[in-house]
Parts: structure tokens; C-alpha cells; sequence
């Protein structure tokens, strides 16, 4: 994910401190990974050097957590450019979950394969689960529920790909010793 | 509590095997999830356990009462009274109205017509869908159809619902809707649901899984009871 | 599409279709059957001689005498109705699915000519067998039939044949028709590729003007008599026009007016029923009140006629009645009057009951016909718990609620017409003979002429008694047959409810 450019978007909004950046973004994205204070300060020291955005404010000399940040007319237009690029539709499978399935193959037997496969069939249907309730409680919010689709979804594929790959390890494992 | 057990269930469709031995137990109010390729036995392992079928082999108890070699008519007073049952379509009466539809059951187990109606306002109120009282099943979308179906199958309060690929005709957001109405209101009244799906996003409403394939059970997905993957097969 | 793809897509189908194509062929083996009859005593030829001399060579007066023999074929065309009715409900079987395999070969890319020809060559055929063994059949049974009596007289015209070119255009003629009907049915089902929006064009209660035709049948019968009498036997060839008009409109008003008997009796039904079983019937009965009228056409079309003929017979009766008293007050104990017209209605009685039992089994088909169609939700509901017999029951019911009914109009309508039509006798108003002495002496035609006077009776106008015995014969036999095919038709109705139909999608 591109945290610069999901920075430079929260501040489109306004002027805001770091930490009001980094409460913006666990918030919007709910099911993101957590954004470190640091990794919140490392970005927005590159976004300044690179002048897209500007120090605003009076207490600009109090400290980097002190300090409140605005988007420039380059940072502007360099968000304006990030949304209008079309992401590439996933160029390469770049999983570990597909890589340990193709090395246990190749180092152990099939059972071993299926055993891996299952137990991560497993612990996917169970977060598949965990986020099912999240979403269905009666307090979520329209943010918890669109943040839970997106990860319910990649983990039903996940989960789709699991059980059609356990129907196939035998010949798989026959192809790979071939 | 275990309330229905099946055990080492065999059933057949001419040469055709579909349940080869299977056993499962399904607790008051639990909902269990049966996943599993297409032909693996999911429907004919549903339909046996609510008395729909007679398997070839095996028993089904529920609540200690040997249930499949019980006359075509007690299973159904027992598919009528304690069992709801819920398809992938609807099948409502075309020609009654969606009132008259909940209403069924009630008045087949004897109820006043106008106690009926109450009930089955009642029902389409808790589904969300009050207004299709008086509107026939051909003037309904489908996801509409499914909750007239959900409330005539939870209406006599049974103690387990069967439910076979309820959302297989909706979309995802209606079939998302549909599971989580059937879930509360299963759960209000702790009903058990035995949850037949291909989805694993339907399975995850379940509070267990089991893959089933080739007519046995090939693995558990959720729950406690889950076994550990080295000690499979 | 080349005949040979068309030849094949034609008989392309399931077991329904098969059942259908079958039951078409058989109808139409029966109509030929009917149709090669009336021909056959068409053809008799007059002998020579003086007007209204008699073929000798058969048993039967309706085939001997010449005056008759044209009534006798008009009768034996009139049975080819309920046949023909019975051809129209079987090609109702299945339909729905053929309707969903015809818009499926819309949506291949044939249009929607293509798609008729095809339906209406399937009927074409099956009829075309029909006819075709009907006439086999009628050519072997002239055959197994011609049995001379001792005296060398037939009881049936197996002497005769019509002429060949007859035999071809009946042979060809039938198929011709039912293959044009089809394409005519099936003008609302080929225009869209999406199936058939067959309800699109219903709307609500049936109106109760189908009782005004069996009004106006009625008042035109009462006024029967009178004009002919004022007009002479000038008319009388108009006057038989009228009869049929009188009695075709009295059919249609009884058969339409069952949509609207079947509608109340719905709405009744409704507001009364407690079991499911009436709820469900109700439901089905307003739903789709013109059912009862497709269902129960030809049964009832049989109804008015045989209630008609009651009315004849019961007319015939009283005149022999008359007569004979008249002959015994004129000492001619022994004296039997001439039972002709009495056995000419034993026939039509038959007809009316061969007729009865043809529509019956047209009533088996729509039965079957509506429990396949419904067959899903059947299933569903059985998988649910709902007893078998609870649908059963909710069938019958939705059967008989409005058959009751509807079968008291058919016998009242064709009663009520029939009575009209006849009149009144009226006897005496003139001198008559009356012999007073015994039986012996009267019996005497020397002895008796001295004991006979001529006395001024007065004018006595008799009407005929209701002959209910016969009338709820009628209407019994008839509610028992439908009783007896709803009972076949519900033996469909486990293999229909098994819970191998929700499987499939």
C-alpha cells in the first residue's frame, strides 16, 4: 500500500498534525495494518523534502509531533495522479501462502501438502469468521463494513483457491516428481 | 447437547453412491456449517437428516428416537412441528400471498386462521419485508422470495433448521443480508441450522464446518473440536 | 432449417411431450374413428323406388330409413365435439415445458415462425399417426363387424364405404386442422425468446355475462314453439339452425360461466376455509377461475346435451303414456305404441355417456397436467411436512367445489331447453272412441262394436314430469367420474413430490 499517497489524501481535507494523520488513518482503514508514529513521520519528512507538502501553522519550530502539514499545489497534483492511474491487476503472484504450497510439494509428500493445506484453510475461514461478526454486529459502521468486504473477499478467494488446490495436490504432486 | 445424531449414514442413488458412511452430530442451537465440491453428498446428507430421505444404511436419532424407520407420515409431523426446511428457491405456494405462505404451516398444525396471520405478520415484520403480506411470490425479487421462505420455515419455531444453498440464487450482498437475518433469528430462538453451502463466505457464518467429500466428512473446518492437520487421513 | 432438422427438433422432447404426442394421436384416432363413421352412413345409398323406401338390408331404423340416417350422422358429428375438446386439453400437457424449450429455441437464434412451424408440425404428425390408425382401425373393424344375421341383414353398415377421395381429405384433413390450431395456440408463446407471459393479458373477476347466453338460449328455446307454429313447416330447415345456435350458446354460457362459478366458490372458499387444503384451493381457484372452463368444457358440453336428451325422453314418455291410456279407454288393451323414439334416445344416451367419458378422460390429463406443473412446490411442501394428503385434499377440492355447480347449470341449462323445445301435449279436445265392456269383448273387432261410443273428451294439456332420476343419474355419474380421474390423477402426485424435484434447477 502507498502510505505517502494515502497521507497526501487525508491532508486534501486540511491542515493536520501527525497524529491526527495517523488517527485518520487507522480509522479510515480499518482493517489496514496500524501506521507507526514513526512511519508516519519518516513519510511525511520525504513528502516535505520532495516539497509536496508544507509546514502550516505557528508552532512550526515546537518539533516534528507539534507540527501541523498542509498539501502543496505538487502534492495536490501528484494525488491527482496517483488516483488517476489504474493499479496493474496483480503482475505477479506474490504469496507466501502459494510459495510454502509449492515447497511442500517439492520437499515433503502430499499428505504433508493437504495437512498445510487444511490448517490454512483452517486459520482463513476462522478470520473469515472473526470478520463476519465484525461486520454483521449491530454497531458497525458502514467503514467497518466496507473494510471488512475487501478483506472477506480476498479471503474468500484465498479460501476458494485452498479447496480447489486440495482437490488437485495428487496430480500436482505427481507433475512435480514427474 | 447433541439433539440430532447421525451415524454411519449410507445412501445411494442406483449405482451412484452418495453418503458413504457418514456420522455427525449437530447440538441445540448450534450452527454447523456442510461445505464441499458439487456431488459430494452435501443435499442427500441434509435431506436424510430432516427425514426427507430414508438412507440405505445408518440411523438418525433426534432426542434419542430413531428417526429414519419411523413412517413417511410421523417424519413429516416431525419435519412439520420440531424441523423447518429452507431451498435454494423458495418454492412458495405460487397463488397464495406471502402472509398466506408463513401462515401455512400454522394452519396445518392446527391454528386459528386469524392466530396464523398474526404470526406470519409478525414473521415478514422480523424479516423486514411487512409489505409483502399480500403480495404473491411471482411479483417478488428473489431475495424477497428467500425471506418469505426464511419466515414460513422459522414461524413454527423449530428446534433445527435446514437450510440447503439458501443464497445460491442471490447476489452477495442480498444472500450476506439473508445469512445474517436467518442467524439472529435462529439464534433468538436457539435454533440449530444445518447450513449446506459451496461459499466459504456463507460457511464463515457458521459456528462450525465441516468439508465433506466423496460422501464422507474429508475435514473439519471451524470449531473447537477441530482436529489438528497431522492427524488427518 | 432443412425438414430434417425441423423433423427432429419436432419430436425432440421429454416424457411429457411423448405422453402428449401419444394422447394427440389417439384423439385423433377416435375422431376419425367418429368422422369415418357418420361418412359410412352418409354413404348409404337409397334402393330404388318411391320416396322413403327403406335400405332392407340392416336391423337398425336409424340406418334403414333414409329420413333418418341424415339425423344419425349429424349425431354421430356432434360426438366428434368432446373428442375434439379432449385433443384441445391434451395438448395442454406439458405444455409449460414445451413452452420453456420452444422460447429456449427463440433464444438459440430461430424466430419465432420457425418455432411455430415446428410446434404445429410435432402436433401435425402425432395427428397424422392418428389418423392414420384410426382408419387402419376402421377398415379392420368394417372387416371383423360385417356379420349378416340369419335373415341376412347387418346391424351395422359395413356394406358400404365412402368414397376414397372422402377417406383422404378425413385422413388428411384432421392432422391439417390440429397442426393449424397449434400454430393458432401458439401465437402469444413464439413472439419472445424470454418464455411465456401467458397471464400478461388477465384481468379480474370474471363478469357473469355468461349467464345472459344461457338466458337468451333459454328464451329462444321458449319461443321455439310458438313461432313454428305460427310460421308452419314452411322454416323448418331455419328452425334446426336455430336449435344448434340455441344449443351451442347454451354450452358456451354454461362452459364461460364456469370461470365465474369457479371464482365465487373460490372467494367463498376463501373466506370459510380453516384446513390449508381449502386455502390452497381457494387461492387456485380465484387465481386462475377460467382453469374450471378449460378442464370441465367438454364434460359439461356432454351435461347440457344429456340433460336435453332427458327432456326429450322424458316428452316421449309422456306422449307413449298418453297414447296408451287413450288405446285402453278405446278397448285396445294390447296395443304397444311405436317405441322408435324411445330407443333413437337409449343412442343418444350412449353417446352422452361415451362423451362423458372421454371428457373424463381429458380431466385425467389436466389433472396430471396441473400437479407436474406445480411439482417443485409440491416438493418443497412435502420436504416441509405438509402431508401428500393435505395436497391431495386441496385438489379435490379445488376440483369439486366448482365441478358441483358448474353440473347443476349444465343440467338445468340442457333441461330447461330441452323442456322448451318439446312443449306441452295436449290431448283430447275431439270425440274418441271408448269401449264399455270388458277387455275380452273389446279385444273383439266384431263384438266391440256394439259396445263403442264416441264421447266429447275435453282438451288436456300434459306436461312432462321432471325425470330427476334420470337428471341426477347424469350429474351423479358425471361428479363421479371427475371423482374417479382425480383419484388416478392424485396417484401422480408421490412420484410428482419426491425430493429428487427441488434438485434440479
Amino acid at each position: 500500500m502507498s502510505t505517502p499517497h494515502v497521507l497526501l489524501g487525508l491532508l486534501a481535507s486540511g491542515t493536520k498534525h501527525g497524529y491526527e494523520l495517523k488517527r485518520a488513518h487507522d480509522q479510515r482503514l480499518p482493517q489496514a495494518r496500524p501506521l507507526a508514529f514513526g512511519q508516519v513521520y519518516a513519510t511525511l519528512g520525504r513528502l516535505l523534502r520532495d516539497g509536496l507538502v508544507t509546514p502550516a501553522g505557528q508552532d512550526r519550530l515546537a518539533g516534528p509531533d507539534r507540527m501541523a502539514y498542509a498539501l502543496t499545489e505538487q502534492g495536490r497534483a501528484t494525488l491527482d495522479q496517483w488516483l488517476g492511474t489504474v493499479e496493474p491487476p496483480i503482475p505477479y503472484v506474490n504469496s507466501t501462502l502459494f510459495a510454502k504450497v509449492v515447497v511442500a510439494l517439492l520437499v515433503a509428500d502430499t499428505d504433508r501438502a493437504r495437512g498445510y493445506l487444511i490448517a490454512q484453510r483452517r486459520a482463513h475461514t476462522e478470520r473469515l469468521r472473526e470478520l463476519t461478526a465484525l461486520k454483521t454486529a449491530p454497531s458497525a459502521t458502514v467503514a467497518d463494513i466496507v473494510g471488512a468486504d475487501y478483506a472477506i473477499t480476498h479471503l474468500d478467494a484465498d479460501l476458494r483457491w485452498l479447496q480447489t488446490t486440495l482437490e488437485r495436490v495428487a496430480d500436482w504432486h505427481r507433475e512435480v516428481h514427474s | 447437547m447433541t439433539q440430532l445424531h447421525a451415524r454411519g449414514l449410507v445412501k445411494s442413488y442406483g449405482p451412484t453412491p452418495a453418503l458413504r458412511g457418514l456420522t455427525l452430530d449437530i447440538a441445540e442451537g448450534e450452527i454447523v456449517a456442510v461445505t464441499g465440491p458439487s456431488g459430494c453428498g452435501k443435499s442427500t446428507l441434509l435431506h436424510c437428516l430432516a427425514g426427507i430421505l430414508r438412507p440405505d444404511a445408518g440411523e438418525v436419532t433426534w432426542r434419542g428416537h430413531r428417526i429414519d424407520t419411523w413412517s413417511e407420515a410421523a417424519r413429516s409431523r416431525l419435519r412439520r412441528t420440531e424441523f423447518g426446511v429452507l431451498f435454494q428457491f423458495g418454492h412458495l405456494v405460487a397463488e397464495l400471498t406471502g402472509a398466506e405462505n408463513v401462515a401455512l404451516p400454522l394452519l396445518l398444525a392446527g391454528t386459528g386462521r386469524r392466530a396464523a396471520r398474526t404470526a406470519a405478520l409478525n414473521w415478514l415484520d422480523r424479516l423486514g419485508v411487512a409489505e409483502l403480506a399480500d403480495v404473491r411470490p411471482g411479483e417478488m425479487s428473489g431475495g424477497q422470495q428467500q425471506r418469505c421462505a426464511i419466515a414460513r420455515a422459522l414461524v413454527t419455531e423449530p428446534r433445527v433448521l435446514f437450510a440447503d444453498e439458501p443464497t445460491g440464487a442471490l447476489d452477495t450482498v442480498t444472500g450476506e443480508q439473508l445469512l445474517t437475518h436467518l442467524v439472529r433469528l435462529a439464534g433468538e430462538q436457539r435454533t440449530a441450522v444445518v447450513l449446506v453451502t459451496h461459499e466459504p463466505r456463507i460457511a464463515a457464518y457458521a459456528d462450525r464446518e465441516i468439508v465433506m467429500r466423496d460422501g464422507v466428512i474429508d475435514h473439519t473446518g471451524l470449531g473447537l473440536d477441530a482436529p489438528l492437520a497431522g492427524g488427518l487421513r | 432449417m432443412s425438414p430434417g432438422t425441423l423433423a427432429r427438433l419436432a419430436v425432440a422432447g421429454n416424457r411429457t411431450d411423448l405422453a402428449r404426442m401419444v394422447l394427440t394421436a389417439l384423439s385423433a384416432a377416435l375422431a376419425t374413428l367418429v368422422v369415418l363413421a357418420a361418412l359410412t352412413v352418409l354413404a348409404i345409398e337409397k334402393p330404388p323406388g318411391p320416396e322413403g323406401t327403406q335400405s332392407e338390408q340392416y336391423t337398425n331404423a336409424l340406418l334403414r330409413e333414409p329420413g333418418l340416417r341424415g339425423g344419425t350422422a349429424f349425431a354421430l358429428l356432434l360426438l366428434t365435439i368432446p373428442v375434439l375438446a379432449l385433443a384441445g386439453q391434451c395438448a395442454r400437457l406439458g405444455a409449460p415445458a414445451r413452452d420453456r424449450r420452444l422460447a429456449a429455441l427463440r433464444l438459440a437464434g430461430a424466430t419465432p415462425g420457425q418455432v411455430t412451424r415446428l410446434a404445429a408440425l410435432e402436433t401435425g404428425l402425432a395427428s397424422l399417426l392418428g389418423a392414420l390408425a384410426g382408419l387402419a382401425g376402421y377398415l379392420v373393424g368394417r372387416t371383423l363387424l360385417h356379420r349378416p344375421d340369419g335373415d341376412g341383414r347387418l346391424a351395422l353398415p359395413t356394406d358400404v364405404l365412402p368414397a376414397v377421395p372422402a377417406l383422404a381429405v378425413v385422413v388428411l384433413a384432421l392432422p391439417a386442422i390440429a397442426a393449424l390450431a397449434t400454430a393458432v395456440m401458439l401465437r402469444g408463446v413464439t413472439t419472445t425468446p424470454l418464455g411465456v407471459v401467458r397471464r400478461a393479458g388477465r384481468t379480474g373477476a370474471p363478469r357473469p355475462w355468461p349467464a345472459l347466453l344461457v338466458g337468451l338460449g333459454v328464451l329462444a328455446a321458449a319461443l321455439f314453439e310458438p313461432v313454428r307454429e305460427s310460421l308452419g313447416p314452411a322454416l323448418d330447415a331455419w328452425l334446426a339452425l336455430v336449435v344448434l345456435v340455441v344449443a351451442i350458446s347454451a354450452v358456451l354460457g354454461v362452459v364461460l360461466g364456469t370461470g365465474t362459478i369457479s371464482y365465487l366458490v373460490g372467494r367463498l372458499l376463501h373466506r370459510y376455509a380453516s384446513s390449508p387444503a381449502r386455502l390452497l384451493a381457494a387461492r387456485r381457484l380465484t387465481d386462475d377461475p377460467w382453469a374450471g372452463s378449460r378442464t370441465f368444457a367438454a364434460l359439461l358440453a356432454a351435461l347440457v346435451f344429456g340433460a336435453g336428451a332427458a327432456a326429450f325422453r322424458a316428452w316421449f314418455q309422456l306422449r307413449d303414456q298418453l297414447e296408451r291410456e287413450q288405446n285402453q279407454v278405446a278397448g285396445f288393451a294390447d296395443f304397444q305404441p311405436d317405441s322408435f323414439y324411445l330407443r333413437t334416445m337409449d343412442l343418444v344416451d350412449l353417446a352422452v355417456a361415451l362423451a362423458v367419458t372421454v371428457a373424463a378422460a381429458g380431466l385425467i390429463v389436466m389433472v396430471v397436467e396441473g400437479i407436474s406443473t406445480r411439482r417443485r412446490a409440491y416438493a418443497a411442501l412435502v420436504a416441509t411436512g405438509v402431508p401428500r394428503t393435505t395436497i391431495g385434499t386441496s385438489i379435490l377440492w379445488q376440483v369439486l367445489a366448482p365441478v358441483v355447480p358448474a353440473v347443476l347449470s349444465a343440467l338445468g341449462a340442457g333441461y330447461v331447453i330441452g323442456r322448451m323445445l318439446m312443449g306441452d301435449i295436449a290431448s283430447g279436445g275431439r270425440t274418441e272412441e271408448v269401449c264399455r265392456a270388458s277387455a275380452e269383448l273389446c279385444q273383439d273387432p266384431v263384438a266391440r262394436q256394439n259396445y263403442v261410443e264416441f264421447v266429447q273428451v275435453d282438451q288436456v294439456v300434459s306436461a312432462p314430469g321432471v325425470p330427476l332420476g334420470q337428471l341426477a343419474l347424469l350429474g351423479g355419474g358425471a361428479v363421479v367420474a371427475v371423482l374417479a380421474t382425480v383419484g388416478v390423477g392424485l396417484l401422480f402426485l408421490r412420484s410428482n413430490t419426491a425430493v429428487e424435484e427441488l434438485r434440479a434447477t
